[in-house]
């Protein structure tokens, strides 16, 4: 630690620069990987609501309406199809407007139609399925969320897809730059590696002060990235609160293992701190292992 | 034991630094390469480090075959063997003890032996008191007594050096020369020089170097330029 100090105290400029720009690398990489987290966390939330809810005219027998069901499951394309009677929908529809008594005298269950609730297995199979039901006899009304899906899927395709391009330049000019800062420093210390090399050090020893440092710059880093985009996070927490009223949790499978990412937890912010930190120390490593190299040939 | 066979060094423009060159050193052996500048007393001193292939011929040192391109022991070689510039090659940024220590730190020593060790080196330097003294408060004959302590130091069984008196006044050169008069019989000391009266007074082994061939080798001799 003393060392990492004084070599930091000694090249003050550069080891600045560097931290600069490992921030700014680590902080824009923040928000774009919770940004995406928090897109295919919605996306999957969609995904649970009923995606396709078809509704069979008043008087379509029972059979006609669970030869449907049987044929959709059979199209390996439908995860999940929940049948609703007539019944049933009434109760629903009570439950719904139990504070209107108005509304309840004017329903009876004869006049709801029974329907079908439709989870597809995936968002593109969505336009497949309603086209198939619209051919089908009896059916009333096919109602579907393609636009919401579809616009999320859009969004959430173009934002990986930017961030995969803003990451990979982000990455090389964070290398570049800390590449050149290192090698700024590794200059001044030429003859001392030199003399080194000569009596017998090893390339680990060689490079040890300058991975450490630079080890130590990324974690920094990582920890002020962090600790900004928690803040403005916990700031804005009431307004994502009302933002994302009624949803009540958002995931996403990691290595099938559900995580949680709303309402914020422990869990979460855990993982993305170390995820952050292990980004920023694999990119400080890279950067000083390029630097030291050059210099490294016995 | 180090033996040169039939060592040839041509450089990649043309100029020939070394022409079929052959000797032995013994253990423990006292030698002075001595020959005007460009003779190729450095190009055979960094031949013994491995810093310069030759382009035919044979290097052995204690064991190691150094000719060979693959040769990854060198780290082991070279920590056999102490190394002593014409310009000290000093750490500007640590203090005396650092200096020295860098050589055991090296292998991988432990802090109590660093401790010891140092102090002795520089005992036989006579820097005792110094060991916290930066290079910038030294004179040149001090950096040169810092660089000798950290080439003996961590059992290195070789000691070679490149001109150590060059930068030096004569006094001071005769008072560098003492401590390695000291280590003689103790270490294998190979000096690069051309102050002949500093060769003729040891009386030790000379090696003439001309123009990249060895035109004398005297066991006991001195030194004409």
């Amino acid at each position: 630690m003393k060392d990492i100090w004084t070599s930091i105290r000694r090249t003050p400029y550069q080891s600045l620069s560097a931290f600069l720009i490992l921030f700014f690398t680590l902080f824009l990489t923040l928000i774009l990987f919770v940004s995406l987290t928090f897109l295919y966390g919605s996306l999957n939330y969609l995904e649970t609501k009923p995606q396709v809810t078809v509704y069979f005219q008043n008087k379509t027998p029972e059979n006609n309406i669970f030869k449907v069901r049987e044929e959709l499951m059979n199209s390996g394309k439908v995860s999940n199809i929940k049948y609703t009677n007539k019944n049933e929908a009434f109760n629903i529809y009570k439950q719904d407007n139990k504070d209107n008594p108005l509304l309840l005298e004017m329903v009876s269950a004869d006049i709801l139609p029974p329907s079908l609730d439709i989870y597809a297995k995936k968002p593109i199979y969505l336009p497949e399925i309603a086209e198939y039901l619209k051919k089908q006899g009896d059916i009333d009304e096919v109602q579907y969320e393609k636009d919401t899906i579809d616009k999320l899927l859009v969004l959430t395709n173009t934002i990986r897809i930017s961030a995969l391009i803003f990451f990979s330049y982000l990455i090389l000019m964070s290398i570049v730059v800390l590449t050149t800062m290192i090698l700024f420093k590794i200059a001044l210390k030429e003859s001392e590696i030199t003399l080194l090399r000569l009596i017998g050090a090893t390339n680990f020893y060689i490079r040890k002060p300058y991975i450490l440092e630079s080890l130590f710059l990324g974690f920094t880093a990582s920890l002020l990235s962090f600790g900004i985009f928690s803040s403005i996070v916990l700031y804005f927490h009431s307004f994502l609160q009302s933002y994302l009223k009624g949803i009540t949790a958002l995931s996403i499978d990691v290595f099938n293992y559900s995580l949680v990412i709303w309402p914020l937890n422990y869990i979460f912010f855990a993982i993305v701190f170390i995820s952050i930190s292990l980004f920023g120390a694999i990119i400080s490593s890279v950067a000083s292992y390029i630097a030291t190299n050059k210099y490294l040939k016995v | 034991m180090i033996t040169f066979d039939k060592v040839t060094k041509k450089f990649p423009l043309g100029n020939t630094a070394l022409n079929d060159v052959s000797f032995e050193i013994d253990d423990n052996q006292f030698v002075f390469l001595v020959g005007q500048s460009g003779a190729g007393k450095t190009t055979i001193l960094k031949m013994i480090t491995q810093e310069i292939i030759p382009s035919s011929g044979s290097i052995i040192v204690d064991d190691f075959d150094v000719t060979d391109k693959n040769f990854s022991q060198i780290i082991d070689l070279r920590r056999k063997i102490g190394i002593i510039f014409q310009d000290f090659k000093v750490l500007v940024d640590k203090n005396i003890f650092e200096n020295v220590a860098v050589s055991l730190k090296v292998i991988g020593a432990d802090q109590s032996e660093i401790k010891t060790e140092v102090k002795k080196a520089l005992e036989l330097v006579g820097l005792s008191k110094k060991e916290f003294v930066f290079p910038i408060q030294l004179s040149a004959g001090e950096l040169q007594r810092v660089a000798i302590a950290r080439a003996i130091i961590g059992d290195r069984d070789i000691i070679i050096a490149d001109e150590p008196t060059g930068n030096l006044d004569p006094k001071t050169s005769w008072d560098i020369m003492k401590i390695f008069k000291k280590l003689e019989g103790k270490k294998t000391i190979i000096i690069a020089t051309h102050n002949t009266d500093i060769v003729n007074s040891f009386q030790k082994r000379v090696l003439v170097l001309k123009e990249g061939k060895i035109v004398k080798d005297q066991r006991k001799g001195g030194y004409e330029l």
